[in-house]
């Protein structure tokens, strides 16, 4: 390499160091470097060179898996999610979604849901799957035998072939109990693992399965509060308790599938709510299904009628359009309208069915349940205050209930809310909320004036619920004694429970198809509350599409076939829900929540245009009561009506709103 | 053990024993001890795995570690003539069977790469690796040494017919690994730098190519940059097949062996994440290792490795002969580059290349090879004076 800085010229002499000048010697002589042998000398310094830079390559390389190494041990561990229970195979991993196959072995339990009293509504049970690594098994018909004298549901010839497979993970049987997997487990056969699960169990089976949902195979809910509270049931290991009494719910259940086989309904719905806090006591849609064979079910039966399906209330909206007209002060007591001609509105009629055709006051328009005279009260009042009622007794909106399957109710925009939907919505028409819209907004009717926000969670005792007021105290004074009326005046008399002062409104709407209403498919409803004089508890009892029958004289209306269900659900879960009948102040109470049909107008209150006209004043006579005070329960079947007219005046409240009507 | 031998023995033995690179033949034997140790923590698992009885899996693999070391010893008794002349019959022999993997070779995930032997399989293209190394490095010491003597030229011929080889089994990875320790060598035996720039951009245009037209490699690069960026699994490039998928999924359990083992790891035997790891007993040993005895006996084994590969070159810095350095740069660089990316990728630092850890991985052919190439360069680099040894 000539680039040497002390490389001597080859002509100088060399000299040894410190020897004399003399001494030296020519460096040709000692050195014999040939012209080739210079090159490989120099290539080899060039090789030296280069191994080394070689060598720090490696060294780098090295390094940097040393680095690689400290950060994937003990600077940033990556922990596995899950190690194999023991030395056992697990299943070969899935070559996509690795994840869904590890999760269920993850899981905690589900917590519980109870009733408001504890009843266990919805548990999860440990269970167990077995499985096995036939490469382990030493004998497999063997193990088949002796696991067969333990889950004698299997079929052991299966269950050896499975164990002579040449998989290393095979399934025996899953959702085994405990105490079975012990005596599996003692058997002692090698190869067989368990694998821990749970199963969820609904004791109560139907009772309140629409409410609780369901949960899927991997035990995650996919209905009702199961999917609602879904994250946390996992989280948190409480009891979720709900606000649902079992009793009364099995009660509701029962009354309400009794009535549907009496008239032949395709399905029916019932709740009952404490109208002071909102909570709703029992929820309950037939047909239902088994909450424990929830992958079983089938659509209709999953369908909550009470809370997804949207119906035309009919004529329980009376007691909306009533309490909005008294509220805004457009109408007193006193008052009332012409209901003796139909009113023609564009290409529409509405006319009342067996209607008096005469003056009635607004006790009467609400005891007959008048078409004509609710669908005046809402002109009076106007869409524009009408539309802001329904808002605020969340007619309008899908109701905020622990339930993911609630729905959104069917009402007409701000825009198309013109003057013949103003009249419709009167009396329950051209606007379709589900049930228990209904008995939320009848429920702040009838409590004093506040809209409770409806609730399937209990509440904590002493912690009162906050609610909106919507009407003054006053108006829901008179909705009581009017509610009243009903049931002792007008059509809803099936429903009293002696004792239990029970008020309300009957509902049946035609039900809409595809050209229009059908006559012969209705919904009949009763929207009850008891007792007037102190309100707790909204029952509302609807049937789809009943049939009459020889006993209630070939009517299929609320008055005839929820009504009397309604008043069987009260008598019976009144003394559950610690309410007792009242006998001792009977008279005071009645004297207290006493309506007379045709009241009359106080001393001092201005006379306002909604009085009847003077010339014919309508003579104020009581209609005989269709049926006679008799008794329940026996009463429609047992009891021939007192009189011939009686059934007719019974026969439906709502009516020739018609196909005419569809509004929207 | 040996025997205390004499300064003054100059029986064969005697000779080699003073003459020896001793230091790495203490590495090798440690690395064949672990080879033992990590044996027995892969058996049960891999027993089973590869339908086997545990005896004969570990007879097989006590018989395969025992050749290797003879092995290793008888060949590094060789003369750098004998060196020469063994490695230019292995590496006719070894091509002639790499050209018959392509008619009779047992296809295992789409790649013919195999003889089928009684009682193992043997992968001739590992025994390429060492030998091509020691023909390669006489070819081009000759051609320098000879004026005349074609051997730059006939170098290429070789290196490119193992190139068509192995793109046709196809096995990537390894002429990856050849092509890396070709070109080490032509740097080390003074190739133009300009040539050497050629080379690196030549290098990186086939590294692309492969990338663009070998559908698995293609995934598994994407799948490297995508698990690196910490997609969740499961979110793996769409189009990647079933077997890249397993490539991926092979990658994170053997990180979470690691993360299991910590510092000091989780104790003979004790190893969980082993259980599901794929190919715990061959390619990812490394991560057996890290989850039962800790980033301590890795980086244990990773100096090891790092101490051979650098004793080996440093120690050529005093070498004159020409072929003996390049022929020990080129087993040397083989071995290294082998054990790199081993340890990459179950460290996930590269992509996945299916490659065994010296000596440490379960497998025939590829321990008797790795032995083989150890035996030639301790062959090389012992003590010897004007070409002739002590």
């Amino acid at each position: 390499m000539s680039d040497w800085p002390d490389t001597p010229s080859p002509l100088t002499p060399a000299r040894r160091f410190g020897a004399p000048r003399a001494a030296s010697v020519p460096r040709m002589e000692t050195v014999r470097l040939t012209a080739p042998g210079a090159g490989r000398n120099s290539a080899l310094d060039r090789s030296q060179g280069r191994l080394l830079f070689s060598a720090g390559c490696f060294a780098l390389l090295f390094l940097a898996l040393a680095l690689k190494l400290a950060d994937a041990t003990i600077i940033a561990p990556k922990l596995p999610k899950k190690l194999p229970a023991d030395r056992v195979h697990v299943p070969p991993p899935p070559p996509a979604g690795q994840s869904a196959s590890q999760e269920p072995l993850l899981h905690s339990r589900r917590a519980m849901i109870t009733d408001r009293n504890g009843d266990i509504l919805a548990i999860s049970l440990p269970t167990a799957a077995v499985y096995a690594n036939p490469h382990e098994l030493i004998d497999a018909a063997d193990a088949a035998h002796k696991l067969k004298g333990v889950l004698p549901e299997l079929d052991e010839a299966v269950v050896a072939q499975r164990l002579s497979s040449e998989k290393q993970f095979v399934y025996l049987a899953r959702q085994i109990t405990p105490r079975q997997e012990m005596q599996i487990n003692a058997l002692g056969i090698p190869g067989i693992s368990f694998e821990t699960t749970e199963r969820r169990r609904y004791p109560f089976g139907r009772v309140a399965a629409q409410v609780l949902g369901g949960v899927d195979v991997d035990g995650h809910g996919v209905a009702g509060v199961e999917l609602y509270f879904e994250q946390r049931l996992r989280d948190d290991a409480a009891p979720l308790r709900l606000s649902i009494d079992v009793h009364v719910q099995a009660v509701v259940r029962e009354e309400l599938s009794a009535a549907m086989e009496t008239f032949g309904a395709i399905g029916a719905c019932g709740i009952v709510m404490d109208v002071r806090t909102g909570e709703v006591i029992a929820l309950t849609s037939l047909p239902d299904y088994d909450a424990n064979l929830f992958g079983q079910t089938v659509e209709d039966d999953r369908f909550n009628r009470c809370i997804k399906g949207d119906y035309e209330p009919g004529s329980t909206f009376k007691l909306q359009t009533a309490s909005m007209a008294l509220d805004n002060g457009v109408v007193n007591l006193w008052n009332g309208f012409d209901a003796s001609a139909p009113i023609h509105i564009g290409r529409f009629t509405i006319n009342d069915f067996e209607g008096k055709h005469r003056f009635l006051y607004v006790p009467e328009i609400l005891a007959f349940s008048s078409n004509i005279g609710a669908a005046k009260m809402a002109q009076a009042t106007g869409g524009t205050l009408q539309r802001a009622w329904m808002e605020k007794m969340g007619m309008l909106k899908r109701l905020p209930v622990e339930l993911p399957e609630a729905r959104t109710p069917m009402a007409p925009a701000a825009a198309n809310w013109k003057e013949i939907a103003t009249l419709t919505i009167g009396f329950g028409h051209g606007i379709a909320v589900t049930p228990l819209h209904v008995v939320a907004g009848t429920a702040a009717i009838a409590n004093g004036g506040v809209y409770m926000r409806p609730t399937v969670l209990a509440g904590d005792s002493g912690v009162p619920r906050e609610g909106t007021r919507v009407m003054q105290q006053s108006t829901s004074d008179i909705m009581r004694r009017l509610m009243r009326l009903v049931v002792t005046d007008g059509y809803g008399k099936a429903a009293e429970v002696p004792g239990y002062f029970v008020g309300g409104k009957t509902g049946t709407a035609e039900k809409i198809s595809h050209k229009g209403y059908n006559r012969n498919a209705r919904v009949s409803a009763f929207m009850s509350v008891f007792p007037m004089n102190a309100p707790r508890y909204a029952v509302y009892m609807m049937l789809d599409e009943p049939h009459a029958t020889k006993a209630t004289f070939g009517y299929a209306t609320a008055g005839w076939v929820s009504a009397p269900a309604a008043g069987k659900v009260i008598a019976r879960i009144g003394p559950m829900l610690g309410l007792l009948p009242e006998t001792d102040n009977v008279p005071a109470i009645n004297a207290q929540l006493a309506q007379p049909l045709q009241p009359g107008r106080p001393a001092g209150a201005p006379a306002g245009a909604r009085q009847p006209p003077p010339a014919p004043v309508p003579p104020p006579v009581k209609p005989a009561p269709p049926v006679a005070a008799v008794p329940r329960p026996s009463m429609p079947a047992a009891t021939p009506p007192a009189a011939p007219a009686a059934p007719r005046d019974l026969r439906r409240d709502a009516d020739a709103a018609g196909a005419k009507l569809a509004v929207r | 053990m040996l025997p205390p031998l004499s300064r003054a023995d100059t029986s064969l033995l005697g000779r080699w024993w003073w003459t020896v690179d001793r230091w790495t033949l203490l590495a090798i034997g440690t690395l064949i001890g672990l080879g033992y140790v990590m044996m027995l923590a892969a058996s049960p698992a891999v027993a089973e795995r590869i339908n086997q009885s545990r005896d004969i899996f570990i007879l097989k693999q006590v018989f395969f570690l025992s050749l290797a070391g003879a092995i290793v010893v008888v060949v590094s008794l060789l003369s750098p003539r004998g060196v020469r002349r063994v490695a230019l019959a292995g590496c006719l022999i070894a091509l002639a069977l790499t050209a018959l993997t392509l008619v009779a070779g047992v296809e295992i995930k789409g790649a013919r790469r195999w003889i089928a032997l009684p009682g193992m399989s043997l992968q001739p293209s590992e025994f390429v690796k060492p030998c091509f190394a020691v023909v390669a490095a006489w070819l081009m010491a000759e051609g320098k040494r000879t004026a005349g003597f074609p051997g730059m030229l006939v170098a290429f011929g070789g290196f490119a017919v193992i190139a068509v080889l192995l793109k046709s089994q196809p096995d990537i990875g390894m002429l990856a690994v050849i092509s890396g320790v070709f070109f080490t060598q032509l740097f080390v035996g003074g190739l133009n730098i300009v040539l050497v720039g050629i080379g690196l951009a030549g290098m990186a245009g086939a590294a692309v190519a492969a990338f663009i037209f070998f559908p698995h490699v293609h995934a598994r690069v994407l799948n490297f940059l995508s698990q690196s960026s910490h997609t969740p699994p499961g979110g793996l490039h769409p189009g990647a097949p079933g077997a890249d998928l397993m490539q991926n999924y092979q990658v994170m359990r053997s990180l979470e062996a690691f993360g299991n083992g910590g510092l000091w790891g989780r104790g003979p035997g004790e190893g969980r994440v082993k259980d599901v790891l794929p190919d715990a007993h061959a390619d990812t040993v490394f991560a057996v290792a890290g989850e039962e005895f800790g980033m301590v006996l890795c980086l244990i084994i990773l100096g090891l490795f790092a101490f051979i590969v650098l004793r080996g070159l440093l120690r050529l810095l005093g070498e004159s002969d020409l072929f003996v350095i390049l022929a020990a740069t080129g087993l040397v660089a083989s071995f290294g580059l082998q054990a790199f990316v081993n340890m990459a990728s179950t460290l996930a630092l590269i992509p996945t290349k299916g490659m065994t850890l010296p000596f440490l991985s379960y497998g025939g052919s590829s321990v008797l090879a790795v032995a083989l190439g150890i035996g030639m360069l301790l062959a090389l680099t012992r003590r010897r004076h004007g070409g002739e040894l002590l």
